[in-house]
């Protein structure tokens, strides 16, 4: 990272971009091209002295608890700015649940009194450093995969589909499996899976993974890993765990969905003349796209489901895959970076004065209008 | 802070409603409240290395991307790295007699990580001149900016040039309402039409060209041992954000992240409650408005065994921190209390009507003086009702008690002066100095189980003597200032 910018980005304001994600924040300044940090969005319990991850909050009261002590850790250990009388860009995804929007809304503005918020939809601004504006974006995230297609600047809203296939689901798969082929390692924490997901674990190819589903696969698993836990043990994490761990993702559940299917499935409820634009223009983010293997495996996933009689009618010959220029874990952030510099703060955002005086926050549909220029 | 109290045995009620001990409480002599870090705004004041203690103007702070220029930590381990010298010799061809070069390379003492490792070359000077990894991306998303920075600034023009000019003869029906769910479905199907009013069309950002291929899998994977050392865990690879790394040959040191010192100010007066001195090596505070020093500080001293119903006796010890002589009332403390948040100070008579009352509220412009211009007024946090499960009640004493003022050198007279004050033998039972230890009694609730946390609650109501002196007012002002002091007692070790 070059530590000297240059003397023009001193004469612009400093505007503090976040993206509170399940997992992990993005956090940093508009106009930079990768966020500063990216940090667990967990916070010290002041009681317990335990880390919680502040989407795991009891109530309205507990979350604003959780918000105050979280944004005080961003602010004052790592953006080392006073928030006060500071403008923010929040970037948030289209399914944030209402309660958590307007409890980080209430504490940006009343306990840390930021002069402006801009809030953008992560699905659509993270077109932003690609320049285009239709594409079928899936996001996969922690908790869910959510896809949404976006066609003219416009996230088409009632075409989303979302699965709980991500990180989350990868976890539970990988400890289940773990837990049968090791004995006695049932404590194994989130992010112990997390690390031995992403240091060992990889999503094989079709044919590989057909081949598993036989009663006697006829193929040579990679090799082992010794996995080193807790200080002196270390566990042993087989070649077909290695392999397989992600295949929670392809398997179809019982309504026939999966992630190969979500993306078609949010293509065919878009218009028509839409469709073939849209299988050309797929982005993907989220850190769990980032998992050696899975982009290769979702477009032959992908061409495979088009055999389909379910997706044969959507004529689709090919598809093509956008490579934003960043860390798949931070397109959404880069966008709203992107847009926060832009003059779009000052119209769109909204002020301290607006939502004391309204005391709520604009919906997604006028967010959806005010963006549509772009 | 840690205290010698811990664990939190006596907690007061911060005017926010929320409770905490006393060594994490401030007071405001402006507002006579008490302030917690949770009511009060918290600002960054100065910037510093925590490793070599340089100090940074916020300016430069920031043209450095809060990192410091010199201090680097170690990208495996995160603890600070050593830069470290070595000898050159001369190279072959070279003069043979030509004195040995000293060169630099960082290392970390803890797990060895060195920046030779990485194959970064070793410099010629101490302070480094280490090479910066650029984004990659950088020209591309630099191009992509401008072009957002243009569409959206002409997009303003338009806008005002519209507002100016028409009478909002068509305003569309999406610009008052929010877009419906129908409405989308029907924009969806539109294309982008170009705005007939632009003038000066922006330059639209070169579209990214979607491509067929993909990160190819690598058939690596399925044949290759893995060697976990060789592979960056997830911290590793989150500290550079940039980069994230995934293999250990491509970890860059990374710049010290710097620190902030921080002040606090009340919300109600805008005055600091807390201010730290400047300079990174000083511990000292230039305004510290702690309760600590302000309020008379209570300590649990013993308690009988409690029963449900059975009246136990109760020592606490109270502290007069201050240089003026205070008397405590204990006042009973009900839960409804709370209901009607009652103010919690209140003048001593015999002041003049006329005298300006204590700056309250953000509505004074004149308590902004000392804020820079730009700072808008604070918000008051609503307080919170106090929600303490209280289990067992207190005979309130009839009696008030006083404190001396505190008195350093008291504190090696043995001589047992007690000030000659007349004390009620009943409450007071020991004194010295500045403190005095009293007798309360306490029963515990009669429905309440064996085990159960016994909580009592009271209010101590002191004399506060105000220092601060306005224009009009030169003497000390005094008040009599409220606080809610809850005990923990413990758990409950028999029934009647
Ligand atoms: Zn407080
Ligand atoms: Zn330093
Ligand atoms: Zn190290
Ligand atoms: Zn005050």
């Amino acid at each position: 990272m070059p530590i000297y910018e240059g003397i023009g980005a001193i004469t612009e304001k400093l505007v503090v971009v976040m993206d509170i994600g399940t997992a992990y924040t993005k956090l940093g300044f508009s106009g930079e091209f990768s966020p500063r940090y990216i940090l667990r969005s967990e916070v010290r319990c002041k009681e317990t002295g335990i880390m919680r991850n502040i989407r795991d909050y009891k109530n309205e009261r507990d979350l604003y608890d959780l918000l105050v002590d979280f944004l005080h850790v961003l602010y004052f250990k790592y953006v080392l700015l006073s928030p006060k009388d500071r403008p923010v860009v929040i970037v948030e995804s289209l399914l944030c649940p209402t309660v958590f929007r307007e409890t980080l809304a209430k504490v940006l503005f009343c306990h840390y009194e930021i002069s402006m918020m801009l809030v953008v939809p992560s699905h659509l601004v993270c077109l932003a450093s690609l320049g285009i504006d239709t594409a079928l974006v899936l996001d996969m995230g922690f908790s869910e995969a959510v896809a949404i297609p976006v066609c003219h600047g416009l996230p088409v809203i009632h075409a989303w589909q979302a699965l709980p296939f991500a990180s989350q689901a990868v976890h539970l798969n990988l400890k289940s499996m773990l837990t049968t082929s090791n004995t006695g390692i049932s404590n194994l924490t989130e992010w112990d899976l997390e690390d031995i997901k992403v240091r060992c674990c990889f999503v094989t190819p079709r044919e590989r993974s057909k081949e598993f589903g036989k009663p006697c696969p006829s193929l040579t698993v990679c090799p082992d890993v010794k996995y080193p836990i807790q200080g002196s043990r270390s566990i042993t994490i087989p070649g077909k765990i290695r392999e397989t761990a992600f295949e929670v993702f392809f398997e179809e559940d019982n309504d026939h969905q999966c992630m190969s299917t979500m993306i078609l499935d949010a293509i065919l409820k878009v218009n028509l003349d839409l469709r073939l634009q849209l299988a050309e223009n797929i982005v993907l983010m989220g850190g769990t796209v980032m998992t050696p293997g899975l982009k290769s495996r979702l477009k032959e996933e992908l061409y495979e489901q088009l055999k389909n009689e379910r997706y044969s009618k959507l004529k689709i010959k090919v598809f093509k895959f956008h490579s934003p220029p960043c860390k798949d874990n931070y397109t959404a952030w880069l966008g709203g970076a992107i847009y926060g510099c832009t003059e779009l703060l000052g119209m769109k955002g909204l002020s301290r004065e607006n939502y004391l005086k309204e005391n709520r926050l604009p919906d997604w549909a006028n967010m959806r209008d005010n963006l549509r220029t772009l | 802070m840690s205290y010698i109290v811990q664990p939190d045995v006596v907690k007061y009620a911060c005017t926010c409603g929320i409770l905490k001990p006393i060594s994490n409480l401030y007071f405001c002599r402006h507002c006579l409240e008490i302030r917690c870090s949770f009511c009060v705004c918290h600002e960054a004041d100065s910037h510093y290395c925590g490793k070599c203690a340089e100090n940074l103007p916020s300016s430069e702070a920031r043209l450095k991307k809060n990192r410091c220029g010199n201090c680097f930590d170690c990208p495996s381990c995160h603890q600070q790295l050593t830069t470290r010298a070595a000898n050159v010799g001369p190279k072959n061809g070279e003069d043979t007699k030509a004195t040995p070069r000293k060169v630099f390379y960082l290392l970390c003492l803890l797990c060895r990580w060195s920046s030779r490792d990485v194959g970064i070359p070793d410099q010629s000077a101490v302070s480094g001149g280490w090479p910066e990894r650029e984004n990659v991306y950088a020209n591309r998303l630099q191009e992509i900016q401008d072009m957002y920075k243009g569409i959206v600034l002409s997009d303003k023009q338009q806008k005002l040039e519209k507002d100016k000019k028409k009478q909002r003869r068509y305003m569309s029906f999406t610009d008052r309402t929010g877009i419906t769910a129908s409405m989308l479905r029907k924009r969806v199907g539109l294309p982008d039409v170009p705005h007939p009013l632009l003038k000066s069309k922006p330059k639209e950002p070169t579209k990214a060209i979607a491509t067929e291929d993909v990160e190819p899998f690598l058939e690596d994977l399925l044949t290759q041992p893995v060697n976990l050392s060789l592979i960056t865990t997830m911290e590793q690879r989150l500290v550079q954000p940039e980069l994230q790394p995934t293999t250990v040959d491509k970890l860059f040191p990374i710049h010290k992240h710097l620190s902030v010192k921080r002040s606090q100010r009340c919300r109600s007066c805008e005055h600091n409650v807390s201010k730290p001195e400047y300079n990174p090596n000083s511990i000292k505070f230039k305004i510290q408005l702690f309760a600590y020093y302000h309020i008379p500080e209570v300590r649990l001293i013993t308690v009988e065994p409690l029963r449900a119903g059975k009246v136990s006796e109760l020592l606490i010890k109270f502290i007069n921190p201050t240089q003026h002589q205070t008397t405590v009332t204990i006042l009973p403390y009900k839960v409804q209390d709370d209901l009607t948040l009652e103010e919690c100070k209140s003048e001593i008579a015999q002041q003049p009507e006329e005298k300006q009352s204590i700056p309250v509220a953000s509505s004074q412009p004149s308590s902004l003086i000392h804020s820079s211009l730009s700072r808008q007024p604070s918000i008051t946090i609503k307080p919170r009702s106090v929600t303490v499960p209280i289990a067992a009640s207190i005979e309130v004493p009839n009696n008030t008690f006083i404190l001396p003022p505190r008195d350093d050198a008291a504190e090696y007279d043995d001589s047992g002066d007690t000030h000659n004050i007349q004390d009620d033998p009943k409450l007071v039972v020991w004194r010295k100095s500045n403190k005095a230890v009293i007798r309360l009694k306490i029963i515990p609730e009669s429905d309440s189980k064996i085990g159960d946390e016994v909580v009592v609650g009271f209010i101590m109501q002191h004399v506060y003597v105000n220092t601060i002196t306005t224009v009009d007012n030169k003497e000390p002002q005094k008040y009599e200032h409220k606080i809610k002091v809850f005990l923990k007692l413990g758990g409950l070790v028999g029934n009647e």
